[in-house]
């Protein structure tokens, strides 16, 4: 009885969160201009979004690729910064060790808007002119502190004397850093690396402060300002539901094969 | 050995010029006028502005009933997807976090465009329901990370003592899973005062936030008060990280 | 040898980073304000008709106040931008704009054989330092602002009133423009109709900051609406009504046009009135901001914005309506579907029975209950303190008292946790 009760909360809990999701893909197979009224099947919306010919709006898969550029950027740059950063963190002792992890930890404390506005604020002063690159530099900001957090354990579950080993043994440090240091920092990197690409997939407001004026729109923005137009441009529902089933497969494909390296590691 | 540690010094300077020097900009133009001059007008400003006072105060009204409706109804989901008993499979966890990854925004006005539907008047009930709907998951995942690494045995051990559940669980599991609590209250509150576009979707720009202010405020071009308002949230967001100082080691605990 | 190599990279990057301005025109304009083809015809235009090569960098913007703030404060080098009446106002006071040079050559100028004669006469209205509009600024579009409301639910008799909106009988179906100017211009014409019926005030009087007893008045009327207001729509209020979420909505010109015509085609009826207390329009217009680096291009920018195939182009993209008298511009929006009406005052004496569509063109009678709105320099800020006063200020006794009591919760909570620790604290070190 317990039980069921306990499912039946678990239930009812995921069936609200999934009410809007389901409700956008839904809707994303009639032709209606307004969210919520039904218009008679029809897969017109996702033709006009795989062939790209809007119902006036093309600005849409514009914003989709420069969010995908800009977050594939962002991605790369804070997994490169931030595992250079975490093995220097890790090699330091004390006081240094602890300002510097806790100028690290205030960007992911910090409110978007903080970082958003203080960035602005940042880019006026200097006079720097909006645009990619303000946005890009600001996803870094608030992207490599997660790197570094998923890099460091890595770190400190290695064997430090690995490394030395490797050189004692004749290795380079080129050498050492590549086929010994990397690959016992891979996982870490791989799951920064997606950390940071989604934390700058799903910004709004950061990018809102730090782009400018010349008209660059990520998906968030450009959500934003259709939605303050009133009527949010069609396409924007089958586009929705294709996001949310190729994230769908990704995780069932991760679960799985954990599911099956778990299986591996018990046999064994 | 030692001289790897200066491989963080790239990483130093950046988070100086991209961290440090924006949070500093910030201060600094909250304390000029337009002009560039030394001011505390825009504090003084802030602090004498009904409005602004007021937007302050059902933001912080909004935060906390946001965030204890998010540790009501969150814990115990937590507890249950933690319980070996009632689920079984990591894939549940995984179903509470995924709608994360669809843009929030575009999830908000599928939720307002629900209740406009449904014939509900959009309002202060509505936002709170969004805001829950949002943020639920980032109180979820921090207390099911804490509960599911948690020794199950000091609960046992509570009963087998001759505790009742009921007061095991209370004075047992709940003190152990607080540093869970504080992460996932960490992740709702700031993050609640600070909205701005959530609540004007939710509410047809009837309530705003206190981050709406700061983003009118900056778009209006008046960038000395909207660095002020910034200063004020900055301040709380301070006194709030020293409350969760004694826990610090475990900050780390949540997010995915 | 290194200090060649340095001179060297310093030429380099000079020559780098001063780009020949002469060749690019930086316009600045609003967001989904142009018909966006007529940008890449421009240049080729501009090169047909003086021998040189331009390149447009178009970039947008949503707040009249961005724009401003870009150029006043951050010296942005834009050629050409377009902002609001009050706004060209603030300009010309502040000494912010260029005088426009409309010599031309064998080029027509489209500007002034072109110009509504209505337009040219509210320009010279406009004021700013003893400088005429005319001279600096040439109207782009233009508008109403009116009650939208939905025909099935609301009388014409009810529309005719800005009263309409604090009728309660629309309690949560009403929509006003989150737009502290207008609302208070269309509103102050409300509470002082008295007044202006037995003219001890006029219209154009009210438009300027009077006093601060009428922007209370205002706020009061205003807090009477403000339990009946569906929502501040910055541009949803029309998407609301088409919905029919909205009856009544307080809005501009534009969006009523748009509105009527998307909900036409679900089968419900919106319509567009203009109050009989008085009511506002509004123009944007093109400026060259003192900043400009290429004044040539930006003027002819200005004439090729005035051509009058160009115009009827950007009208039917955006729905706006031109400042344009043009002949052509006048039978492109002629339809007998609509009913004659006298818009001898906007095109030519003649015509006093035009077949046009009266929410893009008022008639005579109705554009002579009208004014415009004017800068209120200083006095700016007690407007929009006014406005969030009316909008926010949502706090109430109970959300004092939540706070109050969560704040104490926690405190004797955080009081009670320590002192139980420090008990066990000292019961472990007495064992």
């Amino acid at each position: 009885m317990k039980k069921f009760f306990a499912k039946l909360y678990i239930w009812v809990l995921l069936v609200i969160l999934y009410a809007p999701l389901v409700f956008i893909a839904v809707f994303s197979f009639t032709e209606s201009k307004v969210l919520g009224s039904w218009e008679g099947f029809s897969p017109n919306l996702y033709r006009n979004l795989l062939t790209g010919q809007m119902q006036g709006n093309a600005s849409l898969l514009a914003a989709v690729k420069n969010t995908l550029l800009i977050a594939v950027i962002a991605a790369a740059v804070s997994t490169l910064l931030g595992t250079v950063a975490a093995i220097g963190i890790h090699n330091m002792k004390g006081r240094a060790k602890k300002t510097v992890s806790f100028l690290n930890n205030i960007p992911m404390i910090n409110p978007d808007i903080i970082t958003g506005v203080s960035l602005f604020l940042l880019f006026v002063f200097l006079h720097f002119s909006q645009g990619y690159t303000t946005v890009i530099l600001a996803h870094i900001t608030f992207c490599t502190p997660y790197v570094v957090l998923s890099v460091l354990p890595k770190l400190q579950q290695m064997n430090p004397n690995i490394y030395e080993a490797a050189l004692d043994l004749g290795a380079t440090p080129a050498q050492a850093l590549r086929k010994v240091l990397i690959p016992q920092l891979k996982p870490g990197m791989v799951s920064g690396f997606i950390l940071a690409f989604t934390m700058s997939l799903d910004d709004f407001a950061v990018t809102f402060f730090t782009r400018g004026t010349i008209g660059l729109d990520t998906l968030s923005t450009y959500i934003y300002t259709d939605a303050r137009k009133g009527g949010l441009t069609p396409e924007l529902r089958p586009l929705m539901t294709l996001i949310f089933l190729v994230i769908l497969i990704l995780l069932i494909i991760i679960n799985v094969r954990q599911d099956r390296l778990q299986k591996q590691n018990e046999n064994r | 050995m030692s001289k790897r540690s200066n491989w963080s010094i790239p990483y130093v300077i950046f988070l100086v010029f991209f961290v440090v020097l924006p949070l500093i900009l910030v201060m600094v133009y909250a304390f000029q006028d337009a002009q560039g001059k030394f001011t505390l007008g825009n504090l003084a400003k802030f602090f004498t502005d009904r409005d602004a006072l007021s937007t302050f105060a059902v933001s912080i009204e909004v935060a906390l009933e946001n965030t204890g409706l998010c540790i009501l109804l969150g814990y115990p989901a937590a507890w249950i997807l933690a319980n070996k008993q009632y689920n079984k499979s990591a894939v549940t966890i995984v179903l509470f976090i995924m709608p994360m990854w669809i843009n929030a925004l575009m999830r908000t006005l599928a939720t307002a465009q629900l209740f406009t539907m449904l014939g509900v008047t959009l309002g202060k009930g509505t936002l709170l329901f969004g805001m829950v709907y949002d943020y639920l998951p980032f109180m979820i995942y921090p207390i099911y990370n804490v509960l599911s690494k948690m020794d199950k045995s000091y609960a046992e051990a509570a009963v087998d003592l001759g505790a009742t559940p009921w007061r095991a669980f209370w004075k047992v599991t709940v003190p152990l899973s607080m540093p869970g609590v504080t992460s996932g209250i960490l992740m709702v509150f700031m993050p609640t005062v600070s909205t701005f576009a959530i609540s004007e979707f939710l509410t047809n720009n009837k309530i705003k936030l206190f981050g709406t202010i700061i983003q009118e405020n900056i778009n209006s071009s008046m960038w000395n008060y909207g660095a002020a308002l910034a200063f004020v949230m900055l301040i709380i967001i301070g006194i709030t990280t020293l409350f969760d100082k004694d826990k610090d080691e475990e900050v780390e605990g949540g997010l995915i | 040898m290194k200090r060649i190599l340095i001179s060297l990279a310093a030429v380099a990057l000079l020559a780098g980073c001063s780009e020949d301005r002469s060749q690019i025109l930086k316009v600045y304009n609003w967001s989904d304000y142009i018909d966006e083809t007529a940008i890449e015809e421009f240049e080729q235009w501009y090169a047909e008709q003086t021998g040189e090569k331009v390149k447009v960098i178009y970039q947008t913007f949503d707040i009249n106040e961005t724009m401003l703030s870009k150029i006043e404060k951050g010296h942005e080098d834009y050629d050409v931008v377009c902002p609001s009446d009050y706004i060209i106002e603030r300009m010309l006071q502040n000494d912010l704009l260029l005088p426009l040079n409309r010599d031309f050559g064998s080029t027509p100028n489209y500007i002034d054989d072109n110009l509504s004669p209505y337009i040219r006469a509210c320009f010279d209205k406009m004021e700013g330092n003893g400088k005429n509009a005319n001279d600096y600024a040439v109207g782009y579009m233009w508008g109403t602002t009116g009650i939208l409301y939905n025909a099935k639910y609301v009388t014409d008799e009810e529309a005719s009133t800005w009263d309409v909106i604090r009728n309660p009988k629309f309690a949560d179906r009403i929509f006003i423009k989150d737009s502290a100017r207008d609302v208070y211009s269309q509103i102050i014409m409300k509470v002082k109709e008295r007044e202006l019926a037995d003219s001890t005030v006029t219209m154009d009087q009210l438009m300027n900051y009077t006093s601060d007893a009428d922007i209370t008045a205002v706020e009061d009327y205003m807090k009477q609406v403000k339990p009946l207001v569906a929502g501040w729509e910055a541009d949803f209020g029309k998407d609301q009504m088409v919905q029919e979420l909205g009856y009544v909505n307080l809005t501009w010109s534009g969006d009523g046009v748009w509105a009527i015509d998307e909900a036409a085609e679900l089968g419900v009826e919106l319509r567009y009135a203009l109050p009989k207390e008085g009511f506002t329009v509004w123009f944007d217009g093109w400026v060259i901001p003192k900043y400009a680096q290429n004044t040539k291009a930006a003027n002819y920018w200005i004439n090729f914005m005035s051509r009058p195939d160009i115009v009827i182009r950007n009208v039917e993209e955006t729905g706006y309506v031109s400042v344009s008298g043009a002949e052509e511009v006048r039978d492109a929006f002629t339809d007998e579907e609509y009913d004659p009406i006298d818009l001898s005052y906007f095109f030519t004496p003649a015509d006093t029975a035009v077949c046009a569509n009266p929410v893009l063109y008022p008639a005579k009678e109705d554009i002579e209950r009208s004014t415009q709105e004017h800068d209120w320099g200083e006095n700016t800020a007690k407007l929009i303190e006014m406005w969030s006063r009316v909008k926010g200020d949502n706090a109430n006794a109970f959300t004092y008292i939540f706070i109050g009591l969560v704040v104490l919760a926690l405190a004797a909570f955080a009081f009670y946790a320590r002192a139980s620790k420090n008990r066990r604290k000292k019961s472990r070190r007495r064992k």
